[in-house]
């Protein structure tokens, strides 16, 4: 492009992130564009487009800089881009540490400790090289999402991509097997209106514009995450979505960061949007002396962080959970199992509302833009699974609802959005229960349990009775209460403490997969269903309660020292065993 | 160097005005406001909003006595900070002037106040632990070395004192006091104090006091933690008291007011969040360099209210004080489980374990109100409570080793418990509960 082709304008208003600039000529919805700034590069998107009042000719255009605009002054140009905000898609986004924008942080930290406003690196490496094999040839007919070529990304096969903005082509040249960089030639094709398009191992895509499946499914397989609670009761599926509110301190982070390293997927992307910069170090630092239990290679080795963190520039945050969709749904096109952890959507939509009460938008329920309940579900539903390919994306999104109220709006919106539920309770919370979700208020989920749905039902069933009895403990005491019932209570108290309750820091008990949860479903069901009979010759009720209460320490003592034993497999058989007995050695 | 002046001002307002047109003042760069005729200073000012036709300022002194006639002197230089050595042991105001009797202060250098982020990848992952010597916290919610945590409570609890005795007993080669909207005895009590401890020596006050000007309330935090954040660069663990951060979100919402932004919840601004977040995660352990620990207050008649919410979101944990006493089961160190692991086998498990037991005294406690717990375990319970909050919740009082502590723990345990009431393992239970 020349310089007479340059669109451009200058700065008539600036307050925080937004800033107005007045333009001859054409500015397009959603373009990006570059503020000159003291010397400094600064990344911009329009928001809105307006004639000018002052000026018939001029234009006035309405945009929010991804970084800190100290020093901007009136009169400050500005250069059109004409290119939507995109994501760089290609080799070398696995093990990657970006901010909101695709910045790679290693990168940045050889510029300063700091992030300043204006710094910048490539996305992707360009110096790294590939060992590409074509899969097409020369004449071949290609379109937008088909595989040219192959080159391998650590243990996974990364296809290479005809742009999804390019129609039908027919490939002119393509090089054949040799190791190439990103910026390389890789191909030429020639579309329909004969224009020449250069292809890479790497090309950019508009984050807005999602990446279309080939063959849309129901997310129809559990992912095994490793927490009993869910997979028992809340499941998801590959290609699902789960809201996941919680007030502070009620366990969010951990349960993310037990995802991250448990859940069975070939992919975990992490969102980090607006939370504490200190959880993402954790992960990228900590978790890459971890063992992916799928592989036994570093747990990095199938992870991407996007690290837009809480004191980063907050309008780079909406960017960051779109930037973060775009490339789960660049890996699912490919065939792979993706996890998406944004981690707070709340964090998103407060940079929404931000915006909308600079650009000085009527407020919807507690200033949240009006259409925040839409924007939500349309995030959502970018995740999904793919027939054809074979590949998913799964959204887990954390909500951190004000006052840890779950009535207020990005709640409801996400409770409305999306297909499972795990809520996580105060109380719970404060008990220190982990995972603080709540079995019997704030789970949901209309995908496909390991265990049968009738099994499911039962066993929340026995938690609901014990909550209840437990209440009515509370209110008239424990004399009252039928020992029959006190029986019911115990069993479903042991459901809660061995079964729903899980130390996430345990190496054995942190995670629980399917095989060995189908043996403790087994042993519930068991305990559940059996009429426990316990000796009562002379014993008063109060006496033989207590009998019962020191039966039952007994036995979830036992059954946690299992959850946590090191020899954990081949233990397996033990449970059943025990609670038979257990429930055989107290018949009369 | 003769520098600009203009004298147009079209507006004054309560802590802000504007003046016509646009003088050539960049965003966030800090003007001079004299007097019309003798040229005496009367304060500076930031430019927060510019557009063609005017530009707003923040004053720094507050706007009493300007006047339309007052006159602008450009600086053209963003807002910084005076650092030296030599500010150890004294006192400053909200923008960094000296407020005691000392003798002038020469500055080694300016540094910058706007906070950017540190980068994540030079950030090490917080693992040294910070014993405070109070079972509350070194048990059951240990401090880390780079934490940011805040303690909640009312404005009538003495949140202070505790803030203080945390800050005596930790170790820190700088320990920056952040006072805003205090009482004078307030600010008289923290300086007595670390002065009696000896540590004012290594100490900077940046205060601000109740009626003072409001943007020097607001810009007192981003000053004070600019001069620790060249302290921890120069390899310094730096500990930042923060006290009382709902009185800043009390300033920030004033002048978002006087500013005509949309109010979120409670008329707070919503970039509350936002706002907290850049403070706070300044705390940090830096690869390479020194580190800073950020102990806050925030005063709350209730948690859902905004200030508390949105900080609990962006603190790791916080400790929750009420009627004198750390209460456990709303207090939360997130970082604990970076070092409670490292230390004796029992911590972790004795932790949950009283935990568990506790949220359970409390269910009989509610019960008992309404003549629900006659039964027998229920009433160990009740004991149990009463001794849990006398000797473990008492956050005042002698300094004690965690060993100590653990084993302070354990004898309430045998105390009340039979073992297998604990939930403790059989391993546990055989190595101490008839130890000695």
């Amino acid at each position: 492009m020349n310089d007479n082709s340059k669109r451009t304008g200058s700065l008539i208003s600036i307050q925080d992130s937004l800033v107005k600039a007045r333009f001859f000529g054409e500015v397009i919805m959603g373009e990006t564009a570059e503020v000159f700034v003291d010397g400094k590069i600064l990344q911009a998107e329009v928001l809105q487009i307006d004639t000018d009042p002052k000026n018939k000719e001029a234009g006035i255009v309405e945009m929010q800089v991804f970084e800190d605009l100290t020093g901007a002054q009136i009169g400050d140009s500005v250069e059109f881009k004409g290119q939507p905000l995109s994501v760089l898609l290609g080799p070398g986004l696995l093990t990657s540490i970006w901010d909101g924008l695709q910045n790679p942080l290693y990168k940045l930290s050889e510029q300063g400790a700091y992030l300043a406003p204006g710094m910048k690196a490539p996305a992707l490496d360009e110096e790294q090289l590939w060992e590409f094999t074509p899969l097409a040839k020369e004449g071949d007919e290609v379109s937008g999402g088909d595989a040219i070529g192959v080159v391998p990304e650590g243990r996974m096969e990364h296809k290479i991509l005809v742009p999804f903005s390019l129609g039908k082509c027919r490939v002119e040249s393509i090089v054949d097997k040799k190791e190439l960089n990103i910026t390389q030639e890789v191909a030429v094709v020639l579309d329909a209106h004969n224009n020449r398009h250069t292809l890479k191992l790497a090309f950019r895509h508009a984050v807005k514009s999602p990446i279309p499946f080939k063959e849309r499914a129901i997310p129809s397989q559990p992912i095994s995450t490793g927490v009993r609670v869910i997979d028992l009761l809340a499941p998801v599926g590959y290609g699902g979505t789960v809201g996941n509110p919680g007030p502070f301190g009620a366990g969010k982070t951990v349960l993310q960061h037990s995802l991250c390293k448990y859940a069975l997927a070939d992919i975990i992307i992490m969102a980090a949007c607006g939370e504490r910069a200190g959880e993402a170090v954790e992960v990228f630092k900590d978790f890459a002396e971890l063992e992916d239990p799928a592989t036994g290679e570093s747990l990095m080795n199938r992870m991407c962080i996007f690290g837009n963190t809480s004191s980063m520039p907050v309008a780079a945050r909406e960017a960051s959970v779109f930037i973060a969709l775009t490339v789960g749904e660049y890996y699912r096109y490919q065939g792979y199992s993706v996890i998406l952890l944004a981690d707070s959507t709340s964090r998103w939509a407060q940079a929404l509302r931000e915006r909308s009460g600079r650009q000085g938008d009527i407020p919807g329920p507690e200033a949240f833009p009006m259409d925040i309940p839409d924007q939500i579900k349309g995030m959502y539903q970018r995740a999904g699974a793919d027939h054809a390919t074979g590949g998913s994306l799964t959204f887990i999104g954390t909500v951190s609802p004000a006052g840890g109220n779950f009535q207020e709006p990005v709640t409801q919106a996400t409770m409305d959005a999306t297909g499972g539920f795990w809520g996580l309770s105060q109380d719970r919370a404060d008990a220190k229960k982990y995972p603080a979700i709540d079995p019997l208020v704030y789970t949901n989920s209309v995908y496909d349990s390991f265990i049968s749905w009738k099994d499911r039902n039962k066993m929340l069933h026995s938690l609901l009775e014990a909550n209840d009895i437990d209440q009515t403990i509370s209110t008239i005491g424990l004399k009252k209460v039928p020992v029959e019932k006190y029986v019911s209570y115990q069993k479903g108290q042991t459901i809660d403490f061995c079964v729903m309750q899980q130390d996430a820091f345990h190496e054995m008990d942190a995670c629980t997969r399917p095989e060995r949860l189908k043996v403790i479903n087994d042993a519930v069901q068991q305990l559940i269903s059996s009429p426990i009979e316990f000796s009562q010759q002379g014993m008063e009720d109060d006496e033989l309660k207590e009998l019962i209460k020191t039966k039952f320490d007994e036995l979830r003592q036992w059954w946690r020292d299992w959850n946590s034993n090191a020899q954990g497999d081949e233990l397996i058989n033990e449970l059943p065993a025990k609670v038979e007995q257990f429930i055989k050695q107290e018949e009369a | 160097m003769i520098r600009k002046e203009i004298n147009k001002i079209s507006e004054v307002g309560k802590a802000l005005i504007s003046v016509e047109g646009n003088p050539g003042v960049a965003l966030n760069h800090v003007v001079e406001l004299l007097e019309a005729n003798t040229n005496q200073s009367l304060s500076f000012a930031k430019a927060i909003n510019i557009t063609e036709d005017s530009t707003r300022f923040q004053v720094f002194n507050g706007t009493q006595g300007l006047s339309t006639q007052t006159k602008i002197r450009m600086h053209e230089l963003p807002l910084s900070a005076g650092f030296s050595y030599n500010m150890l042991g004294r006192s400053f105001d909200g923008v960094g002037n000296v407020a005691d009797n000392g003798p002038e202060i020469i500055f080694e250098k300016e540094v910058s106040t706007r906070l950017d982020t540190l980068n994540p990848t030079v950030r090490l992952v917080p693992k040294q632990p910070l014993w405070t010597g109070i079972p509350m916290i070194d048990v059951f919610n240990t401090l880390v070395k780079s934490q940011k945590i805040p303690i909640f409570a009312s404005p009538t609890e003495p949140y202070n004192r505790l803030l203080s005795q945390i800050a005596q007993g930790a170790q820190a080669d700088v320990i920056i006091f952040a006072g805003i909207g205090l009482k004078f005895d307030e600010y008289q009590y923290f300086k007595e104090q670390l002065s009696n401890s000896g540590n004012i020596d290594k100490t900077i006050m940046f205060t601000h006091l109740a009626g003072d000007s409001q943007i020097k309330g607001l810009m007192l935090p981003d000053v004070a933690l600019g001069v620790a954040r060249e302290f921890a660069d120069q390899g310094k663990d730096v500990l930042v008291l923060l006290t009382d951060m709902t009185n800043w979100s009390n300033i920030l919402r004033n002048v978002a007011n006087y500013q005509d932004q949309i109010p979120s919840l409670q008329g707070y601004p919503g970039s509350l969040y936002s706002e907290l977040a850049k403070r706070y995660e300044v705390a940090a352990d830096i690869e390479g360099a020194g580190s800073i620990t950020i102990i806050g207050a925030t005063t709350l008649e209730s948690l859902e209210d905004p200030v508390p919410d949105n900080t609990g979101y962006i603190t790791e944990g916080q400790f929750f004080l009420e009627g004198g006493k750390l209460k456990l089961a709303r207090s939360l160190s997130r970082l604990k489980q970076q070092v409670n692991g490292k230390t004796r086998e029992d911590h972790r498990p004795i932790m949950t374990a009283m935990a568990s037991l506790l949220a359970d005294a409390e269910k009989a406690y509610e019960a008992a109100e309404v003549g629900a717990a006659n039964d027998a375990f229920s009433q160990k319970l009740l004991r149990y409570r009463e001794d849990f909050i006398y000797n473990l919740e008492e956050p005042f009082g002698d300094s004690i080793e965690l060993e100590d502590a653990l084993d302070k723990c354990w004898n309430i345990l045998k105390k009340h418990f039979e073992p297998t009431e604990t939930g403790l393992s059989k391993k546990l239970i055989e190595d101490y509960w008839n130890k000695k």
